[in-house]
């Protein structure tokens, strides 16, 4: 009988706690090997690229997941290197990640590609490889 | 006392009028001529401009899309076609009306927060679904009628359809590896605990998910799609409170009450287990809190934070509760989806019911009331050995475990046999069949329409209410005035008054008007069912498909776990969709007009008078039945 209720309480645990712990550890298992960068994607008048500036190390195999926390679609163009996928749409709500090797040194522009509001040509960062 | 028949002659000409009459209804659907229609539309959060499109059958309809402010898309359910628009570029679409009906349009593009509910419609000349609807209304409504004229004398035993006895029953226990699965303490605490599992997920998606759009987002999705949906057309309809048996929320109340997960602990409650006022031992709580609640259905059913909120919200106050006040005061008296389950597991197939009264009746101490080693007594305050209606029945399965007599049993019932059931002992702490049930049946017709209105509807501006994009009283303010109004005074004045006509009708002297509303609003039990199954349709059909994506990425972490994540939108059915939403419909009119006459039985003293209350009522059934077939496909 002991047993039985020991056994729900770890069950319980498991469920919650165990869970959380899980999906924190999965996504953390994931990122391994990559140069991770994260990117949020909002409109300029929002917030904009955040961060709009950020450095990665040269000769790295980098990732960047970009995530639109807004409620209208984004892009995502870096016209100096061969990203993996090319994406057209990053939808509300969305996360898309993109991986390239930075095998150029200097700074790079990046884009929004989607108009995703009156003030969407300003919607650009830089990106440094050294 | 002699009842007035009319002469068969009377009843041939009724039925021939009434064939003459469709037979215009087929004249008046014959198809016109084609032509060209070109249709501009202005497409902004969350509404089209036209929002109704008009055309005939066989026209050649183009469309041009223009978005006013973010990138929206044009989807035509049932035509599967569509088309999209960034601001600045025009999305056009050509394709020719060779169904006919009302289709909506709806947005394709992930544009905004109620991106699935921006909708619009399409009207394609003839309507002949909206008339069939009506017809088959009219159709039932004479078929009752002409039932229900020719009955000299009460029913001695009510049947289901006149076929299926209502007291019929089939003990399920007979089942014995079921019966082993309802006696077990692991049961339900296994289907609990997957649920546990499910709604953390579902609390860290909402809490990781902000402010974004919900339809990409676990939570919002789970519970607004896929769990409103499955409780609306399965849970409640068919198994009544099935969805409180496994419902994680009570678990820590529980807990603490008990000081033990599964095993048998302390019968009293740990805490101060107070009992809940006597005034407020019904669904009074339950109707303002659920009404309460859909306040805000503009943001929690499509805001992941707000979902987040809301959980988070309901077990707090599930963990208070359990503190203050005994058992599950909190399931019974406070959560605000407990009552119109508890309402519509009166409907449902399945109940806990003791088989033989007469071993309950010399058995002292009730076990089931006070509890024993095998488990506690009924969490829900019920008397399980004279349970007769499922209102109050969480089906946790504690009595079938403490009953040394094995004398409770899990039943299938006909239909709605609850609704007749009385309370035996009316001495009792509950108030049933009370206004408290009716005004839940009523609220519920009053909900739905606000939520029809608002979420499937082609009014933009009713979800900019809604969403409270302004307070004031074209806004926010006047969609809680709207809704007061039309759950509380004008649905509820309605049946009032029909309730009226019917004791006017009735010539009886005796029956009191309370108990007429209050009888026959349980004729809406059924009606409410179907209505909300329907727009379940409406929501599932659509919006399904979202379900696929957000299982594989339930965070929008780009995980892909079942490889489904990068499955688009795409909506199913949706030809089909408004056929089986007339068809529930006409379902649940069936069974309410099946059971109203019943009730009109019920409520007056001879057949006389009970046949002439009942054409009242019959009338304003079939009235909300061509209101609610218009509000789907008309």
């Amino acid at each position: 009988m002991k047993k039985n209720e020991l056994f729900a309480v770890v069950l319980m645990f498991l469920a919650t706690i165990g869970t959380v712990i899980g999906i924190f550890a999965y996504e953390k298992s994931r990122a391994k090997g990559y140069y991770t960068v994260e990117l949020t994607a909002r409109a300029p008048l929002n917030g904009n690229w955040y961060p709009r500036k950020f450095t990665v190390p040269f000769g790295q195999e980098v990732r960047i997941r970009i995530r639109n926390i807004e409620t209208v679609s984004h892009g995502f163009a870096m016209p100096d290197f061969n990203i993996e996928p090319a994406i057209n749409e990053i939808k509300a709500g969305e996360v898309k990640e993109i991986k390239f090797l930075a095998d150029k040194k200097g700074t790079f522009p990046f884009f929004c590609t989607v108009w995703c509001s009156n003030e969407h040509l300003h919607m650009s960062g830089e990106i440094t490889v050294e | 006392m002699s009842v007035y028949r009319l002469p068969f002659t009377v009843y041939r000409k009724i039925v021939v009028g009434f064939l003459f009459l469709s037979s215009i209804f087929f004249f008046l659907s014959s198809p016109s001529f084609a032509a060209e229609r070109f249709f501009e539309v202005k497409a902004k959060k969350f509404s089209y401009t036209p929002n109704i499109i008009k055309v005939n059958k066989g026209d050649k309809v183009s469309i041009r899309l223009i978005s006013e402010d973010v990138h929206h898309g044009f989807f035509v359910d049932g035509y599967g076609v569509k088309t999209s628009a960034h601001p600045g570029m025009e999305g056009a679409l050509s394709f020719t009306a060779d169904k006919s009906g009302r289709f909506s349009f709806r947005c394709s593009v992930t544009c905004g927060s109620l991106h699935p509910y921006m909708i619009g419609y399409l009207y394609v000349s003839p309507n002949n679904l909206w008339v069939w609807g009506v017809f088959g209304v009219l159709a039932l409504g004479l078929i009752s009628w002409l039932i229900t004229s020719k009955k000299k004398q009460k029913d001695e035993k009510l049947k289901l359809f006149g076929i299926i006895p209502l007291e019929w029953r089939f003990p399920l226990t007979k089942f014995k590896p079921l019966r082993a699965l309802l006696k077990s303490r692991w049961f339900p605490f296994l289907p609990i605990v997957f649920n546990l599992f499910i709604f953390t997920i579902i609390l860290l998606a909402g809490f990781i998910g902000g402010l974004g759009a919900g339809n990409y987002n676990f939570g919002v999705m789970i519970v607004w799609i896929l769990w409103w949906v499955l409780l609306m057309m399965f849970m409640v309809p068919l198994i009544g409170r099935f969805w409180c048996m496994m419902c994680p929320f009570p678990l820590i109340g529980d807990w603490i009450q008990r000081g033990k997960l599964i095993n048998v602990g302390k019968q009293k409650s740990w805490g101060l287990g107070k009992r809940w006022p006597n005034k407020l031992r019904n669904l009074w709580p339950l109707v303002i809190l659920f009404w309460v609640s859909t306040w805000f259905s503009g943001f929690f059913t499509v805001k992941p934070f707000a979902t987040f909120i809301l959980l988070g919200a309901i077990i707090l106050i599930a963990i208070i509760i359990a503190l203050f006040f005994e058992k599950r005061t909190f399931c019974l008296f406070v959560c605000p989806v407990s009552g119109f389950q508890g309402l519509y597991a009166n409907f449902s197939l399945f109940g806990v019911r003791s088989r033989d009264p007469e071993i309950c009746k010399k058995h002292v101490p009730k076990t089931c009331v006070v509890g024993n080693e095998k488990g506690y007594g009924c969490p829900w305050m019920e008397l399980p050995y004279e349970m007769n209606r499922n209102t109050y029945c969480g089906l946790c399965f504690e009595c079938l475990k403490t009953c040394p007599y094995d004398n409770m049993d899990l039943v299938l019932k006909p239909f709605g046999q609850d609704l007749f059931a009385e309370r035996r002992r009316t001495d009792d702490v509950y108030n049933r069949r009370s206004t408290d049930e009716a005004y839940k049946a009523l609220t519920m017709i009053g909900i739905f329409l606000s939520f029809f209105l608002a979420f499937q509807g082609p009014y933009g501006h009713l979800r900019d209410m809604v969403t409270a994009k302004t307070f004031g009283l074209h806004g926010y303010l006047g969609y809680l005035l709207e809704s007061f109004t039309i759950d509380f005074l004008l649905i509820p004045g309605s049946l009032f008054l029909f309730a009226w006509l019917s004791k006017l009708a009735s010539r009886s002297k005796e029956v009191k008007l309370k108990d007429v509303f209050v009888n026959f609003s349980y004729c809406l039990v059924p009606v409410g069912i179907a209505i909300w199954g329907a727009f379940s349709l409406g929501i599932i059909f659509p919006n399904g498909s979202y379900l696929l994506h957000i299982i594989s990425d339930p965070f929008s972490w780009g995980w892909n776990l079942f490889g489904t994540a990068s499955i688009p939108w795409t909506p199913f059915f949706t030809g089909l969709m408004p056929y089986l939403q007339v068809l529930v419909t006409l379902g649940g009119m069936l069974f309410a007009l099946d059971f109203g006459y019943k009730f009109s039985q019920r409520t007056y003293k001879d057949i006389g008078e009970a046949k002439r209350g009942w054409i009242p009522i019959l009338i304003y059934l079939i009235l909300i039945h061509i209101f609610f077939v218009r509000i789907f496909v008309g």
